[in-house]
């Protein structure tokens, strides 16, 4: 009897670690070698282009982080604002530290701000790492692209909102591809994110738009990732218009 | 009559909004269809980095073009070569006209050579309209890329992200196409992902310059074809 339960109590020292192991050496291979510094939003807020200014922006990165585990970061969002009413313009680049950043699986999406914006023109050329494949939601999902399930009516809010995979490539920046402000007198940030109603196509009538880039850098010309297009209006459908849902990037600078 | 009137301003101007919404989004009516100048091969030519030189890769262009009935065009691949022998380096971009390009179904590639390769910090910034959706065959498929099986995204360029030859020594092009094994091929993503770059004509090297090198680095020896006329 002692004898089997000697041989018991080694049978499960020996196998508790070894499959302590195993699991250990099975689940290596997906645990992140870095911590994630950069996602794309897995929601937008819904209310079109009015993200509550930039500190509501940075409030849902910050959300959305801790929802995974995340939030021990300070969060801020990709967005630029415009000079207005005596304030200054806030440039994105400026707002999110010098890098490098890595998605939720740990892929290294920019070494740094040159690398993400395209300094020099070597960099330019060469581009980022921030692509569909990397372009990862907080929970480490591809967000869904151009020609990613198509259908006739995916440019409508009431499709979009039912149908998570159709595509919804558009990421809210109100940027230039510098990742600087824009420095004009078109409104490109609704509102320095104020504003979430506009008809569809305001923005070709002089009224307020946010310009947007491509998370699957396909689409609009020129595949840019921030700065490709103006939305045509702010309300939740005018983004939807053009296939985006009022999502933006996030990135954590420290 | 007030009725046909409202639709007489009504029509045009949801013609206009469609039209703007598709252009929007990288799409093109069908209406403003252009014949095909560009195309990634839908197959290779199988002997690895050996095409039988630019003159070989060319013939394999028009044969696939002309498979299509786009054979009207002058064709030519997309390809480098690096000076040797006490010949001179040819330039890819420097092959291929002026632009500007469509695929095959007619969605314009890049306007011309400074948007292709991004001549200004600006245009570079921007970028061209080639990209996984749009850089088809020509067939009109798009290329399988990173994620898919097999990924055949690597495209033969021998060129520098500018468009230019490689000036060193090192062999960036199988030899200038002409070997199948020793040598190595500088490679561009048609679907702009991977490498940690997001380059078309210039994101990596190939491990070798054997088929087996070229579709264990991540292709099948695809290359891209320009009509310059």
């Amino acid at each position: 009897m002692n004898r089997i339960r000697y041989a018991a109590a080694l049978f499960i020292l020996a196998a508790v670690p070894g499959a302590y192991l195993a699991r250990a050496q099975q689940n290596a291979p997906q645990q992140p070698q870095h911590r994630m510094t950069f996602f794309v939003t897995s929601v937008p807020i819904g209310n079109g282009g009015n993200l509550g200014g930039v500190a509501g922006a940075d409030a849902h990165c910050q959300m959305l982080a801790e929802a995974v585990g995340a939030g021990k970061q300070t969060w801020h969002a990709y967005l630029s604002t415009q000079a207005k009413d005596g304030q200054p313009a806030i440039n994105a680049r400026d707002r999110i530290g010098t890098g490098p950043w890595y998605n939720a699986k740990g892929d290294m999406i920019a070494h740094d701000l040159g690398d993400l914006h395209g300094d020099t023109i070597e960099q330019a050329r060469l581009g980022s790492n921030l692509n569909k494949l990397t372009a990862l939601t907080e929970k480490g999902e591809i967000v869904p692209g151009l020609d990613d399930n198509p259908d006739p009516k995916d440019r409508t809010w009431a499709y979009a909102s039912t149908h998570p995979n159709s595509n919804r490539h558009e990421m809210l920046t109100g940027s230039q591809p510098d990742g600087r402000a824009y420095t004009d007198n078109v409104d490109h940030t609704c509102g320095n994110w104020t504003i979430g109603t506009g008809e569809i196509h305001a923005y070709y009538t002089g009224e307020p738009g946010a310009q947007i880039g491509f998370s699957d850098r396909n689409g609009g010309g020129n595949g840019n990732w921030n700065s490709s297009h103006p939305t045509m209006g702010c309300s939740q459908e005018a983004l939807v218009r053009t296939h985006g849902v009022g999502q933006f990037y996030c990135f954590a600078p420290n | 009559m007030p009725i046909k009137r409202i639709f007489a301003v009504f029509v045009p101007v949801l013609l206009v909004a469609s039209c703007l919404a598709l252009a929007q989004d990288g799409e093109q009516p069908n209406a403003q269809k252009h014949p095909i100048t560009f195309f990634v091969t839908s197959v290779g030519i199988g002997n690895g980095g050996n095409l039988g030189g630019l003159a070989g890769a060319d013939a394999h262009c028009l044969a696939l073009a002309t498979a299509v009935g786009a054979g009207n065009h002058t064709w030519r691949a997309y390809l480098s070569t690096q000076a040797k022998n006490g010949q001179p380096a040819i330039n890819a971009r420097d092959r291929i006209g002026d632009g500007p390009w469509f695929n095959a179904r007619g969605l314009q590639i890049a306007k011309g050579q400074a948007d292709l390769e991004g001549d200004t910090l600006e245009l570079a910034r921007l970028g061209s309209n080639l990209f996984k959706q749009s850089a088809l065959t020509e067939n009109g498929k798009v290329v399988n890329g990173a994620g898919d099986t097999p990924n055949t995204h690597d495209m033969l360029t021998g060129s520098q992200t500018d468009g230019r030859a490689y000036t060193d020594s090192a062999d960036h092009t199988c030899n200038n196409w002409t070997s199948n094994s020793t040598g190595s091929a500088q490679l561009g993503h048609s679907d702009r992902t991977g490498g940690g770059n997001h380059s078309w004509n210039s994101a990596h090297a190939s491990k070798g310059c054997s088929q087996a090198d070229l579709v264990s680095t991540g292709g099948a020896g695809l290359f891209y074809c320009f009509a310059i006329n």
